[in-house]
């Protein structure tokens, strides 16, 4: 546990410049995509992300994590994101058409990241070694809410990706008491409803096995399950940091 | 009855298109060889059937013995489909029981072999489930569990991805077992059961259907299709330990 | 042995055998009696281990025996054919940890090739996996299939409407 914030303050101090850089282009990236979305932008979003995952990979895990046991797993799986990303600039898989549907909650999304070093600063940490915008669970959630913005047509292996990682957010929440992630695990939920209804609404009707109303009971029962799963980590978290 | 030649030839037809049909559809042997000699009866015809991996050799004749007729049909490598499985014995019963015509055997077919399959995506997230709760029966903790369900999520739709894109079988096997273990890996890097976790992530691969119809083919005294069906899901499963074991080089050093 | 532990096994293998069950595409009416089965099943190789310690091979053989004439009840009633029923429900009791153990132990030995005593150990290891797991899969099998023999006219005329 000393090991891991040790080296997250290690890694704030050396790069902070850097990581001022990657928010500002994320967040002009995001204006663009909104204001005037056009090929160019879209793909140097996409273009922007593979650079992303891959300063996660490369300078987050390999070089200022490497302390930590095992720090090549999250390597290969942030490498993994950025090719993904690769492949999907080169095939045009994801269009980033905006679908208007989801404003709401994409917009708390976009916020979580800056939240992350509030919540740190509140729970009394200090700089360097808090939680900044440019670490896997914020790059995570705005690589979330990016995708339910313009979620006409999604790649569903970067969404699981991510899903993935929100679990083993929620294991950090547990095991380095990091209570900042449950920030991401909460958001994942409501996010991953959203997009299985997206696709129960366009992919199934009466006649498909099963029909759709009974999907949709389904996917509400899961994800009321995976809440609570998720609900009652975080509460006996905090509880057990009391007392 | 049958009189003729081309009769005969509609029926067997027919039969051994529904024969092909069932045995791609992972149905075992004696199943197959029942529902079809059963569909002959009803239609006045004598069938006998030889069963391969890849084809079925059947002989139809007419009760008198005037007419022969033998039809060799290659059987497609179709998913494995129960409620196919299901409805097209259900046919045969009603083909006996209602003394159905051709015409109308072959209407009520083309309508079973035409209803939806079950949806990937449905498969995918209860597929996912059944791996965490695999996971929780061989004593994983919540953590394993959590990592073991998005592992599998991932493992699976990786699997799915590439079959619709016709890579090869065992290609497909490879590779998503080694998807589904170096993900599951990450749980290494908690204090949890983290060797169970990369044990169940691959279990969603293994081919049980083929498995057990193989020893119950076997048992019935198929034996020649019962082995190939063994050998091939054990070349399924040599190929999940091969994914497996791609991850537990990478990742040994932790599990020594 | 306590009650709950049974009904969470019971319930763990339920869901396992839904999941597993919907890869090969069965009708949607036969879920509940795929998760019945499962479950029963499961938590009677659990109970039979567990309580008098009876050893997986046995206890398997027993618990599919029971899946099998399960699925026999069953298939009667939603007219389904005994394999739909039963083979996913023998899913979740297939030997996963002893197969794992096999292809770690392959691996361990291969990395071991110079000592002689760790590749022993290692090579005892993967026999032993390999002998449980595979006769714990042919013990399932044959369980499952057994009502098949025993009741062979009315196994084989599962899906027909009209009973003679």
């Amino acid at each position: 546990m000393e090991i891991f914030w040790h080296t997250i303050a290690r890694y704030n101090a050396a790069t902070w410049p850097v990581q001022i850089v990657l928010v500002a282009a994320a967040v002009a990236l995001t204006v663009l995509l909104y204001r005037r979305p056009t090929s160019t932008v879209r793909k140097l979003t996409k273009l922007y992300l593979a650079l992303l995952n891959a300063w996660i990979a490369v300078a987050y895990y390999s070089v200022y994590c490497a302390q930590r046991d095992y720090h090549y797993i999250p390597a290969f799986f942030w490498g993994a994101m950025a090719a993904v990303w690769v492949y999907d600039l080169c095939t045009g898989y994801t269009t980033f058409e905006r679908t208007y549907r989801h404003d709401r909650f994409t917009a708390v999304l976009y916020l979580l990241p800056f939240l992350y070093p509030v919540f740190s600063l509140l729970r009394g940490l200090e700089f360097p070694g808090i939680t900044t915008p440019v670490m896997p669970c914020c790059v995570a959630v705005y690589t979330v809410a990016l995708l339910l913005a313009f979620s006409r047509r999604v790649n569903l292996f970067v969404i699981l990706i991510l899903c993935h990682w929100a679990i083993l957010g929620l294991s950090k929440v547990y095991f380095f008491r990091m209570p900042e992630d449950s920030l991401l695990t909460c958001s994942i939920v409501p996010a991953l409803y959203l997009f299985f209804k997206e696709y129960i609404d366009t992919h199934l009707d009466a006649t498909t096995k099963p029909d759709a109303r009974t999907m949709h009971r389904l996917l509400v029962l899961l994800c009321v399950v995976v809440g609570v799963f998720f609900a009652v980590a975080i509460v006996h978290e905090f509880a057990e940091g009391i007392l | 009855m049958i009189e003729s030649e081309d009769e005969l030839k509609r029926v067997g037809r027919f039969i051994a298109e529904y024969a092909a049909r069932l045995l791609g559809a992972g149905v075992h042997t004696s199943r197959v060889v029942r529902n079809s000699k059963r569909i002959g009866r009803s239609q006045g015809v004598d069938v006998r059937m030889t069963t391969l991996q890849k084809t079925v050799v059947m002989t139809l004749c007419t009760p008198s013995g005037s007419i022969v007729r033998t039809e060799v049909i290659d059987i497609a490598a179709l998913p494995i489909g129960f409620e196919l499985n299901s409805d097209l014995s259900a046919l045969s019963w009603e083909a006996c029981d209602e003394h159905l015509s051709l015409e109308e055997l072959r209407r009520r077919y083309e309508r079973i072999i035409s209803k939806p399959r079950i949806d990937p995506m449905f498969v995918l997230v209860v597929v996912g489930l059944a791996n965490a709760s695999f996971c929780k029966l061989f004593g994983g903790d919540w953590t394993a569990v959590g990592v073991v369900f998005t592992a599998t999520l991932i493992g699976f739709y990786t699997r799915q991805r590439l079959q619709l894109r016709g890579v090869n079988h065992y290609i497909v096997f490879v590779v998503s077992a080694f998807v589904a273990s170096i993900c599951a890996s990450s749980a290494l890097m908690f204090d949890t059961t983290a060797e169970i976790a990369i044990a169940t992530s691959v279990l969603y691969l293994i081919p049980g259907v083929p498995l057990i119809n193989g020893v119950i083919d076997i048992v019935e005294g198929h034996v020649l299709i019962g082995c190939t069906r063994l050998i091939h899901s054990l070349l399924l499963v040599f190929c999940i330990a091969a994914g497996l074991s791609a991850t537990l080089l990478l990742v040994k050093n932790s599990l020594l | 042995m306590i009650p709950a532990d049974i009904l969470s096994d019971g319930f763990f293998a339920a869901v396992a055998a839904i999941g597993f069950g919907a890869i090969s595409d069965p009708p949607m009416r036969a879920f509940p009696y795929i998760a019945a089965l499962a479950a029963a099943g499961h938590a009677l190789r659990f109970c039979l281990m567990e309580a008098l310690g009876v050893d997986i091979a046995s206890a398997s053989l027993c618990a599919s025996f029971l899946i099998g004439m399960g699925s026999l009840w069953f298939g009667t009633r939603i007219r389904c054919p005994m394999t739909v029923l039963y083979i996913p429900a023998l899913l979740p009791m297939v030997p996963g940890m002893y197969a794992y153990k096999v292809v770690f132990s392959l691996i361990m030995f291969m990395q071991n090739l110079a000592d002689p005593v760790a590749g022993e150990h290692y090579m005892q290891q993967l026999f032993l996996n390999a002998v449980v797991a595979c006769s714990v899969i042919f013990m399932l099998a044959l369980g499952a299939t057994l009502p098949i023999f025993l009741f062979n006219d009315k196994a084989y005329s599962l899906t027909r409407r009209k009973k003679p």
